[in-house]
């Protein structure tokens, strides 16, 4: 690194032009800045919730990832804070087993802060479009795994419940907002099976058409 | 970095081509001497933040990434960019865990206070980045701010005031360091993220309808588990008030990304910032970031503001 002199005053008082480092290294460095900058560019580009260019992908991916993502800088800082989304709400991890008894909540109640802002963030992954279905169910599984001990079972229900964020107009008929109201966004059944931990993801329940009776088809008989 | 033999020249004067008005801005901006004083104060923050973003992990520590943690080596593996890399992976049991966790600790107090600056900022930001990546899954926004600001510090020379290292010096009778490109630098790309972190959350949010129908700010509070009851009933009272929060922080964040870059701007800018920045961060439920932002902010704030820090006119 080059010496560098105080900047000097003209004889007025005024700001003079301040002792610069030889363009050798300002050369060099500012070639440095160039590329360091293209490459966060490339990765708010690439990361971006609204996908990305295979080529900007291919470029980052092989001259930027390398270095970038071991620095934790292959972010692209989409910060959107909330789209009004379901899976912008807070969630919460719920465990229990599955044949009943106690259950685990996670975060804790009482746990405030960045604490339990991680464990939401962690319960959020849950999500069924959060990620693929294999890291999806990896981490659940994993999770459930992790309780095993505590919850004294091997056998256990986990969900992921997120805050059902409530239009303006029926918070304001409801007289305000009151205590947050949950709902399933995932569930699944972890068990312990000779030492393999299975895990059986549990199906939402969809509106399906009714069924009717055999006898009620025109043209169809009951057997 | 080695020093140049040119090292020390007077910058020459512009013949009036715009190509050389450009260099003379480029140069100025990135290698025109700073004082410490900024760069000193933003340590400072940084640390502080980062520390309880270290803390946050600490309790939970060994149910995530313990021998029989939620986040699993298998875990891991899947979430993980083949290139992510963490000093944690070497952590295999309770006590390694435990001692590299501690370890990190004392490393980002060592940025907080000043001690052995140098090595201390590197070693922070290795430890933040390292500790991000043994959760991918638990990062924020904030830590996301964290690690490029302390990166943005191992580059400068932050522990030349307001430090421990400061006061040994002089207890020693050391010279008094003076402006330094170091700090120029580090400024500057502190400088250069904290305007494009800006932009970028803006380019994500107005991809959003609630950002323009102007309801952006209730969704933000209705998605908490514990929202704050007195600020949601002003908002049901008046959806101009809840319109008005929205358009605000939209508003702030592309005057600051934009305005900084403005001289005259840059004063009241990172002012209203130390206000902004927090008040955002809070109502979206990530305070951290807020507070991050606001520091990362700091960069922008003119030279006077700190010339007693320095102890110097500043540059």
């Amino acid at each position: 690194m080059p010496p560098a002199p105080d900047n000097r005053r003209d004889a007025t008082g005024g700001e003079a032009e301040p002792r610069l480092p030889g363009e050798t290294f300002r050369g060099l460095v500012s070639v440095a800045i160039c590329f360091y900058f293209l490459g966060f560019l490339l990765t708010v580009a690439a990361n971006s919730g609204s996908g990305s260019s295979a080529l900007l992908r291919t470029v980052k991916t092989r001259l930027f990832s390398p270095w970038m993502v071991p620095a934790w800088l292959d972010i692209g800082f989409d910060h959107r804070l909330s789209y009004g989304l379901p899976d912008d709400a807070d969630h919460r991890i719920s465990v229990q087993p599955f044949a009943g008894g106690e259950s685990v909540r996670l975060p804790e109640p009482g746990i405030v802060g960045l604490r339990a802002a991680r464990w939401r963030r962690l319960a959020g992954w849950l999500e069924p479009e959060a990620v693929d279905p294999d890291s999806q169910g990896l981490l659940a599984t994993a999770i459930a795994a992790g309780l095993f001990e505590r919850l004294d079972s091997d056998d256990l229900m986990i969900e992921s419940q997120r805050v059902v964020m409530p239009e303006m107009a029926a918070a304001r008929a409801a007289g305000g907002l009151d205590e947050a109201t949950l709902e399933r966004a995932f569930a699944a059944r972890v068990r312990s099976v000779g030492g393999s931990v299975q895990m059986l993801p549990v199906e939402e329940q969809r509106d399906v058409a009714p069924v009717l009776p055999q006898a009620d088809v025109p043209g169809e008989t009951t057997r | 970095m080695t020093a140049s033999r040119s090292s020390g020249h007077t910058h020459q004067p512009s013949d009036g081509s715009n190509a050389v008005s450009l260099e003379r801005r480029w140069s100025r901006f990135w290698f025109a001497p700073a004082e410490v004083g900024p760069l000193a104060m933003i340590r400072i923050g940084t640390a502080a933040v980062a520390l309880l973003s270290w803390w946050s992990y600490g309790p939970d520590l060994q149910a995530w990434f313990g021998p029989d943690g939620m986040i699993s080596p298998a875990v891991l593996e899947a979430w993980r960019s083949p290139y992510g890399v963490s000093l944690f992976d070497a952590a295999t049991t309770a006590a390694s865990l435990w001692a590299l966790y501690a370890a990190g600790a004392a490393v980002l107090a060592c940025l907080l206070v000043g001690l052995g600056t140098p090595l201390a900022a590197v070693m922070a930001a290795i430890f933040f980045a390292s500790l991000l990546h043994r959760g991918p899954m638990l990062a924020g926004s904030a830590d996301d701010c964290l690690v490029v600001m302390l990166w943005c510090l191992a580059v400068g020379r932050s522990g030349d005031a307001i430090s421990l290292d400061a006061l040994l010096r002089r207890r020693l009778g050391r010279e008094e360091p003076g402006p330094s490109v170091r700090n120029r630098l580090s400024l500057s790309l502190l400088r250069v993220h904290a305007s494009w972190i800006a932009a970028a959350a803006v380019l994500s949010q107005i991809k959003g309808d609630v950002w323009w129908d102007g309801t952006a700010a209730w969704w933000l509070i209705a998605a908490r588990e514990q929202p704050p009851r007195s600020l949601a009933s002003a908002m049901l009272a008046s959806e101009y008030f809840t319109n008005a929060l929205t358009h605000a922080a939209l508003l702030f964040e592309i005057v600051f990304a934009a305005g900084v870059w403005v001289a005259p701007l840059r004063g009241p800018l990172v002012a209203v910032g130390l206000v902004a920045w927090p008040a955002i961060g809070w109502l979206a439920g990530e305070p951290a970031w807020g507070a991050a932002m606001a520091v990362m902010g700091l960069a922008w704030a003119p030279p006077g503001w700190f010339a007693r820090l320095s102890g110097r006119s500043t540059s």
